[in-house]
């Protein structure tokens, strides 16, 4: 029994070391492309049109082209740019989340866009007979109501997140699945896929649970 | 005093001629009802009237402040400070469905006005007791009933203290044992010497509230008076027939037909 706990501790201790590369990625992605989701939505809003343009463009091939291609072509490609490329020249763990944010950008900014459809005409107007300015308009009227239509996608979203990165073990950042593929292949068994599916059930678990907080808050 | 001068107003969408040729006047004062059939353009005339929509071409002068001279509109800082002494109740309410009925009344006057939270509460207490609200003042819009919602939107149109009122058929979103609730507290608004101008259905309204109806037809305002030369001498064709066939069409509904007497 002891040894069985030995073990269990042996390979579950690094794999909280990785879980915490894994939780970082995930935060440094969500605190990027929010915003940088939110100023693409804008942008496909715009009047004019090269920059809604660009903004459409842009979304369409982070949205079409595989993660894992984006991942390896941020890390691997990036610096091969003749010129530029000297400067594009990033750690890994800053490659992914470079990476990430801006494939994730994408992703939000649809789902922003999808919110604002959802909210009503007369909502603008009655803001502006009322002599809101645009931006009065948007922080005080739009955004609150586009946050609560958006929530479960926003959750969706970032629950997929948490899973896809995994995907950085690619660029050979270390984080949980690395320690447990190391395991596995170290000991011929299985036991710490279990394990490491454990601790992504913890953090989505988490993640779920601070969203049903959230979608209560912004009931009306 | 003049509050509004309209003068050989148009405007179409594509080739749709909605507005022909419109001139008015609404003085200080004034209850103008418009009334006409659908699609008649008279709430095109009123978003006309406060930048909901862009007219093509003609004068909109508001207290003497051009909002639309010869087509051509001002900067949107003057837009928008001719159009914040207008106030605007919507069909549909358009209430601000995340803010509690405090909060839909102080928004306005808080973030453009930046007025002081004291003097703010005292008015918006005081304006919903006026629409009888006062009870429901923490309560969220989707609790409220429809002639609720409406009143809350009048008093929050009031909190800006708009010289005009323009009403955009308040009551045809309701129940019609409800509209009455709402009419009261026009029909005081107007006893109080509110200007306002009202697209409406309510013949009742216009016939024994309102000092001015104009009748409109497919884009021009075919007829115009006192309630007294419209519904009793109609000169044009058109006005009798319309007028006969809502009257027929109220006369049908004349059980929940609301009597203004009733709420004065």
């Amino acid at each position: 029994m002891s040894d069985y706990f030995t073990y269990l501790s042996n390979i579950t201790l690094p794999m909280l070391n990785g879980m915490v590369i894994t939780l970082s990625v995930f935060a440094v992605t969500i605190v990027l492309s929010i915003p940088l989701g939110f100023a693409f939505t804008m942008m496909v809003r715009s009047k004019y049109k090269p920059i809604s343009s660009f903004a459409n463009a842009y979304i369409y091939v982070m949205r079409g082209t595989p993660l894992l291609l984006q991942l390896m072509f941020v890390y691997f490609g990036l610096p091969l740019i003749p010129f530029v490329g000297q400067f594009l020249i990033f750690s890994r763990f800053t490659a992914a989340c470079v990476a990430f944010g801006m494939n994730y950008a994408a992703y939000f900014a649809e789902i922003f866009r999808g919110g604002l459809l959802a909210i009503d005409k007369g909502q603008y107007e009655a803001a502006k007979v009322l002599g809101l300015t645009k931006f009065e308009t948007m922080t005080r009227v739009v955004i609150p109501q586009m946050i609560r239509v958006c929530l479960p996608a926003i959750s969706n979203e970032t629950i997929t997140l948490v899973k896809d990165t995994a995907l950085v073990s690619v660029i050979a950042v270390a984080e949980i699945l690395h320690y447990a593929k190391t395991a596995v292949n170290r000991d011929g068994d299985t036991f710490a896929f279990l394990v490491a599916a454990a601790l992504y059930l913890l953090i989505n678990f988490v993640i779920t649970m601070v969203f049903k907080k959230l979608e209560t808050k912004y009931e009306f | 005093m003049e509050i509004i001068k309209v003068n050989q107003l148009n405007k179409s969408f594509g080739d749709n001629h909605v507005l022909k040729n419109i001139s008015f006047n609404v003085n200080k004062g004034d209850v103008m009802a418009i009334i006409g059939s659908s699609g008649s353009g008279k709430s095109t005339l009123l978003r006309c009237l406060i930048d909901l929509e862009k007219a093509d071409s003609g004068d909109i002068i508001m207290e003497g402040n051009p909002l639309l001279k010869d087509g051509v509109y001002p900067s949107a800082p003057e837009i928008r400070s001719i159009i914040m002494k207008m106030g605007m109740v919507f069909q549909h309410f358009n209430l601000f469905p995340h803010l509690t009925v405090r909060q839909n009344l102080e928004l306005a006057p808080k973030v453009v006005k930046k007025e002081e939270t004291g003097v703010m509460n005292q008015r918006c207490e005081a304006y919903l007791d006026k629409v009888g609200l006062l009870e429901r003042i923490d309560a969220m819009p989707s609790t409220l009933s429809g002639g609720e919602k409406q009143r809350v939107a009048i008093a929050r149109a009031l909190m800006m203290n708009p010289d005009i009122l323009l009403f955009d058929e308040p009551t045809s979103a309701l129940d019609p044992e409800l509209t009455g609730e709402v009419l009261s507290v026009m029909q005081s608004l107007a006893n109080e010497h509110m200007t306002m101008v009202v697209v409406t259905h309510e013949m009742s309204f216009a016939r024994e509230v309102a000092n001015k109806v104009v009748f409109m037809d497919s884009g021009t305002i075919l007829e115009e008076g006192t309630p007294e030369d419209i519904f009793k001498h109609p000169k044009e064709k058109r006005t009798q027939e319309f007028l006969s066939s809502i009257l027929r069409e109220q006369r049908k509904k004349t059980k929940k037909q609301y009597r203004l007497k009733k709420y004065c």
